[in-house]
């Protein structure tokens, strides 16, 4: 873990968080690439840096999405081969794995300290305006002005709305 | 004194036992007095089988076919008047208003006299036609007696006929030849109601004697065009009968011996042509009635309640019966439908959603029940199941019933898991919401240490 915590700290660049290491690391990884790598390479590099940089609550909602990707993928492509008969457990199926992976993917833009360079000008933006307002900015403000706990308090209401609307539509 | 009214039952049963269903009230028009007796077989016969004839002249000013506003006969047997028409009583107006409160009417012509303009009017009603000149003849040089018009060639010889198509029943069969002596043939127009009984061999032609030429220049209509017995049945079952040949019912004919060029002395069958002719006009043969129609889900133990429900779901498994009887000179017997033909139910919302044949699977003493089972259609609305029966020579079967169709109560369809199809959907809503419980499990689990630190050192600082 501590390995990785580093990377994260770096993403709240603005924090005057005393531990925080140069923005260096983000390149770190295991070693630079040159020019001319072969493909394998970058994916081993990208793996790797994807390994060493992500926060462990990142990767877990990454897990998940596989997870959930797979899911719908393996039921909309029994529905391809079997037909839709009972249509609405079809779509209840379906959907709930569809949706629940936008919530995942919601919850992640709004957790995960890393992000495109928007998301580091949202960061900017953000933290600032939180500094304006707030004037101390707590620990859990993040992305947006939204704490991690507020966001996932968020995300556990919209999927417990999404399951109770599913498991009554699959009957 | 004992038996005095077992001979009164007796009598009152030999009344009812041969009897017409629609009444025995026949009044025959009669101009002359003294041709009353030229006819006494069928007057003998019509009262054998319990008709109590009303001899009329149509001069008589007190006739009245209704009285009080309802029919005073049952039945009406024209005979073709010497004057001018049947007179004010029996205007074509009032005889279509006895037809219109279920009279049957038989109305027989002769080629010897012209036919009063006021029965042609009559029968163009009927979209049936006479010749413009109202007093033509059939003539055939081939199908003739020998023996009594081997010079006018105008008694016809015709074998009985057969049925009208291959699925109709034939009422008006069986052997012998029927003799149409100077019959007065018409033409049917082009209507559904009309049905042709008997028609003129094809070798024959219309004449009209009255003009002295040899030779035929303009002819009304030939061969099998010609009708000489003809048939309309209304839309209420009321019966018309036109006979072209009034003198084909005469005791000379119905005992004639006859003989056709080229072939054997006969009877003439006549007598028994005039009995089915007579007894179908009057309602004695080719009478439907329905008796029981009972419609009900599919199930074993059907109890008295649930008969003829008037609310059904769809998808339901439906069961209708009907019973028919066919009234059969003095009885009902049970009705079979002429091959080639079938009985048949439709289930019908604005159209029918289904057309189905009745099959017959039980006969009771004087009648077939026909019976039927379908699902009722996945369409919910008002429906009515409807046997419309309409055939040449009986009389017509309209039966509808409505009953309401349903759609599925929300408590009817099965539960997701019976249906093993969708076993796969579930599976995958379940194990989204297992992997979305463990993920919140792991997540609350996995505070960042970084935070926690923090938050240490904020508490610190």
């Amino acid at each position: 873990m501590p390995t990785k915590r580093p990377s994260a700290t770096p993403s709240s660049a603005p924090s005057p968080s005393p531990s925080t290491t140069p923005p260096t690391t983000l390149l770190s990884g295991p070693k630079t690439l040159s020019a001319n790598a072969s493909v394998s390479d970058i994916a081993c590099n990208v793996w790797n840096q994807y390994l060493t940089t992500t926060p462990q609550r990142t990767m877990l909602l990454d897990a998940f999405m596989a997870f959930l990707v797979l899911v719908g993928g393996v039921q909309f492509a029994y529905c391809v081969v079997a037909g839709n008969y009972p249509f609405n457990a079809f779509l209840s199926g379906f959907c709930a794995a569809v949706g629940q992976f936008v919530l995942t993917a919601s919850l992640r833009m709004q957790t995960s300290p890393s992000g495109s360079g928007e998301g580091e000008g949202n960061k900017s933006f953000s933290a600032a305006k939180a500094g304006k307002v707030v004037g101390d900015r707590s620990e859990g403000v993040k992305d947006g002005g939204v704490s991690h706990e507020r966001a996932f308090a968020d995300y556990i209401f919209g999927s417990l709305i999404l399951h109770f609307f599913c498991i009554n539509f699959i009957n | 004194m004992r038996w005095c009214p077992s001979l009164l039952l007796f009598g009152f049963l030999a009344a009812v036992n041969a009897l017409s269903s629609s009444g025995n009230r026949l009044l025959v028009v009669l101009e002359d007095a003294e041709e009353k007796g030229s006819y006494s077989t069928l007057w003998g016969d019509l009262e054998g089988r319990g008709y109590n004839l009303i001899f009329e002249s149509p001069k008589n000013e007190q006739l009245s076919l209704f009285e009080l506003g309802d029919r005073a006969y049952d039945h009406i047997l024209l005979l073709p008047p010497k004057s001018k028409g049947f007179g004010p009583s029996l205007s074509p107006k009032n005889l279509v208003d006895f037809m219109n409160s279920d009279g049957n009417v038989l109305l027989a012509l002769s080629g010897k006299s012209t036919t009063p303009s006021a029965i042609s009017s009559l029968l163009l009603e009927f979209d049936l036609h006479l010749s413009t000149d109202r007093s033509s003849v059939v003539v055939d040089h081939f199908n003739y007696d020998t023996l009594s018009a081997s010079d006018k060639h105008d008694v016809l010889l015709l074998p009985r006929p057969g049925s009208l198509r291959p699925d109709t029943k034939n009422f008006f069969g069986g052997e012998g030849v029927l003799a149409f002596p100077s019959a007065n043939p018409h033409t049917l127009g082009d209507n559904s109601l009309l049905a042709p009984i008997l028609r003129a061999p094809t070798t024959a032609y219309s004449y009209n004697p009255k003009e002295d030429s040899n030779s035929v220049e303009e002819v009304f209509a030939t061969g099998s065009q010609l009708a000489l017995v003809s048939a309309m049945q209304a839309r209420n079952s009321a019966r018309f009968t036109l006979l072209g040949s009034v003198e084909s019912l005469q005791d000379k004919w119905f005992s004639a011996t006859v003989k056709a060029p080229g072939g054997n002395q006969a009877e003439t069958a006549n007598r028994d042509f005039a009995k089915q002719l007579t007894a179908w006009t009057f309602k004695e043969t080719g009478v439907l009635k329905v008796g029981k129609i009972e419609h009900h889900l599919a199930k074993d133990d059907i109890t008295v309640e649930d008969l003829n429900p008037s609310i059904y779901r769809i998808k339901n498994e439906t069961v209708f019966s009907i019973e028919v009887s066919e009234y059969n000179y003095d009885r009902f017997i049970p009705f079979t439908v002429p091959t080639n033909d079938a009985l048949q139910l439709e289930f019908t919302m604005l159209s029918p959603f289904h057309r189905l044949t009745l099959h017959p699977t039980a006969t009771t003493a004087n009648s077939t029940i026909y019976n039927t089972a379908f699902t009722v259609p996945d369409q919910h609305g008002i429906f009515s199941f409807r046997v419309n029966y309409k055939r040449p020579f009986l009389t017509y079967l309209e039966e509808k019933h409505e009953v309401t169709v349903r759609h599925y109560a929300h408590n009817e369809y099965p539960r997701s898991w019976k249906i093993s199809g969708g076993w796969v959907w579930i599976a995958g809503l379940w194990s989204v919401v297992g992997g979305f419980l463990a993920f919140v499990f792991v997540w609350l689990y996995s505070v960042p240490a970084s935070s926690v630190a923090k938050g240490k050192s904020k508490k610190m600082q």
